[in-house]
């Protein structure tokens, strides 16, 4: 019983400490964009883009591929449902709603935390056993500002970008589905989503994608810069960096979508 | 770091003065550069130069360079000890037409051939 | 003449070091002088690395002051830190190289972060600083390309790029043969005649500590056992320091009773 308090008691010390390691990364790396160049150390804007390509231009071709699908799936159960009442017609407002309110963030997200989140606490995890992170240090270059800033920037344009360019797919993957199966012409869908659609709606889901995108840094650069023990320690950091990645933007996607409804 | 530039026997003579290290070495090559890409035959006089490190040096090899594309020439004058041990570590005083004194550069230049 | 009142280089003073609760320096004391070449040996485990993490301000101490150049570096602003660090360089264990960079931007990239000098400067001080470590033409391979001598000699090109004052190399002959780690002891010598470097080197290889050393720190769990000449350590009477220069294994004395609890996990 003790010790199963104990282990309790240890595991909550360690989540605060991580949580305050988070906050703390995030302070330097505001403190670095905005003082950076003021210290002589600039953050590389070459570094930036290239995160960016790495983030984002990259990761086009699935972002597309899963929100069509997604689109499909919304239309297919919305017709299904909305045949029992007769309003199958509503399922495109359904579609636009719910795609760039929910669907679009989340699944980016989600795939964004599995494709660089953890490429980020493998990257990390890697330089620190391998003493890369003490050079860094030793060289004068701050592993905050060379590092975490240009993959935080990066993250923080290209998941709403994607986010954007998910919403778009998605509708049209929504669209695909339900001009063949409700004889509708896709002019008229088009039509129809931009009157259902108010600015608001899209701006919701760009908020939440970007406070998913600070997550996903976060997270992934927290777990890195804490490993230690060799490649295992590197294997464990990049699991976990994804599973909490994951957990955190549900919860914050939830806490999110109160809020705005209310 | 100071310097100042002299003509001396159908040669430009850089006289350089003080530290030449990775803050003012910039302003070195930019010297010897110039002096070199206006057609001089130059030599660089080290004696006035306490210490030289090796961004000092890079600007002196690419002045070499640069000095032997052109056609023209190119050599150090009393270089120091200290200098001299820079210069070998990197095993370029082999490499540099290195001469003792003013004097001994205007004798050469004197016989013919 | 004036070296021995001048100030020294790197001073540490009873600096006491903890890993969470275990205390692993208790209590270290170091004075460097200006051009010397200073090697901390001690077997394994007996916290050469705390210390030399320690002077590098990479980990904090528990207590105690270091001083790196003049200044104390437990009690000093980040920008005069990163200031302090551009006359330093340091050379880890495993070279530390940025995997992700070729040899050659590697060693430049110290410049290309701290200084305005041309490219064309930089790339020349590159190729001359591969030439003095005898890796001319390997600036455009990538470190997992090299074999471990040559990562230790690249890691060293990149620690001397900015011809720092004072230069640390964790165990430069570790996992090297003997002919290759005797260049480097070579190189290390070579360097400091010419650059007048302060070199402060962790081994617990023998044979390249009485090559290079003009002083030795012998550190036993913890503690400096003495700190001397070369000769001063081979005559030391100390009997830790003899099986150390002798290679012996140390000598356990069991306890049998507490021997057999400690095998079976029995407490008392
Ligand atoms: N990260 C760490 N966490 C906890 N204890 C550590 C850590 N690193 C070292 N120690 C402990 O500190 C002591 C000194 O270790 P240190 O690495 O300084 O020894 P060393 O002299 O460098 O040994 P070696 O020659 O094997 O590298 C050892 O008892 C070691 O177990
Ligand atoms: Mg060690």
């Amino acid at each position: 019983m003790l010790r199963y308090i104990e282990k309790i008691g240890r595991a909550t010390v360690g989540s605060i400490e991580e949580l305050g390691y988070a906050s703390s990364l995030l302070a330097e790396s505001f403190y670095w964009i905005v003082f950076g160049a003021r210290r002589g150390q600039a953050v590389s804007v070459s570094a930036t883009f290239y995160q960016m390509l790495q983030v984002g231009i990259a990761a086009i071709p699935i972002c597309a591929a899963l929100s069509f699908a997604v689109g499909i799936m919304l239309a297919i159960q919305g017709i299904n449902t909305l045949k029992a009442f007769g309003a199958e017609s509503q399922v495109v407002v359904g579609i636009a709603l719910s795609v760039t309110r929910e669907f679009a963030p989340l699944i980016i997200g989600i795939l964004i935390a599995g494709r660089s989140g953890s490429a980020i606490a493998a990257r990390v995890g890697t330089m620190q056993v391998s003493q890369e992170i003490d050079a860094l240090r030793v060289i004068g270059i701050s592993p905050v500002r060379y590092l975490v800033v240009p993959a935080l920037l990066a993250m923080i344009v290209m998941v709403p970008t994607l986010t954007f360019f998910a919403d778009i797919v998605g509708m049209f993957g929504g669209a695909f589905f339900s001009v063949l199966e409700l004889d509708i012409s896709m002019q008229a869908y088009i039509d129809r989503t931009i009157k259902a659609l108010v600015v608001d709606d899209v701006m919701q889901g760009l908020w939440k994608s970007v406070v998913f995108a600070v997550i996903i840094a976060i997270v992934g650069f927290v777990n890195g810069f804490s490993v230690s023990g060799g490649a295992e320690g590197v294997g464990k950091a990049t699991t976990r960096s994804v599973v909490q990645a994951i957990s955190l933007i549900i919860v914050a996607d939830m806490v999110f979508t109160f809020y705005l409804n209310h | 770091m100071t310097y100042k530039i002299t003509q001396y026997a159908g040669y430009s003579v850089i006289h350089l003065e003080g530290d030449v290290d990775l803050s003012t070495s910039p302003n070195a090559r930019k010297i010897i550069l110039e002096c070199i890409e206006a057609k001089n035959n130059v030599l660089v006089d080290l004696s006035g130069v306490d210490y030289i490190d090796s961004s000092g040096v890079a600007s002196l090899v690419e002045g070499y360079q640069l000095a032997k594309s052109g056609n023209t020439e190119f050599g150090l004058v009393n270089v120091s000890q200290a200098a001299l041990d820079v210069l070998q570590l990197a095993r370029l005083d082999t490499v540099f037409p290195i001469h003792l004194s003013l004097d001994a550069v205007a004798k050469v230049a004197k016989e013919p051939g | 003449m004036n070296k021995k009142i001048a100030e020294p280089v790197v001073e540490v003073q009873s600096l006491v070091a903890h890993y969470g609760s275990c205390e692993v320096l208790h209590g270290v004391d170091l004075s460097i002088q200006d051009g010397e070449i200073m090697v901390i040996m001690g077997g394994s485990g007996s916290g050469k690395s705390t210390v030399l993490r320690h002077m590098l301000g990479l980990n904090t101490p528990t207590s105690g002051v270091i001083k790196l150049l003049g200044q104390d570096i437990t009690h000093i602003s980040a920008s005069k830190m990163d200031a302090l660090r551009r006359n330093i360089g340091v050379s880890f264990q495993g070279g530390a190289l940025f995997n992700s960079m070729t040899v050659g931007e590697n060693i430049a990239l110290p410049l290309r972060e701290h200084t305005q000098l041309d490219e064309k400067t930089i790339r020349i001080m590159c190729r001359m600083k591969l030439e003095l470590v005898n890796l001319a033409g390997f600036e455009n391979l990538m470190p997992a390309q090299l074999s471990g001598g040559m990562v230790k000699r690249a890691a060293l090109a990149r620690a001397i790029i900015m011809d720092p004052k004072l230069l640390f190399f964790d165990e430069p002959s570790a996992g090297l043969d003997p002919v290759v780690s005797a260049e480097l002891d070579e190189l290390i010598l070579r360097i400091r005649q010419a650059m007048k470097t302060t070199i402060v080197v962790v081994t617990h290889e023998l044979d390249s500590t009485f090559r290079i050393a003009d002083r030795i720190t012998v550190l036993d769990q913890g503690n400096i056992l003495m700190v001397g000449a070369i000769d001063e350590v081979r005559n030391s009477k100390n009997k830790r320091i003899k099986d150390l220069l002798e290679r012996r294994a140390r000598e356990i004395k069991i306890d049998a009773e507490e021997y057999l609890n400690r095998l079976t996990g029995e407490t008392g």
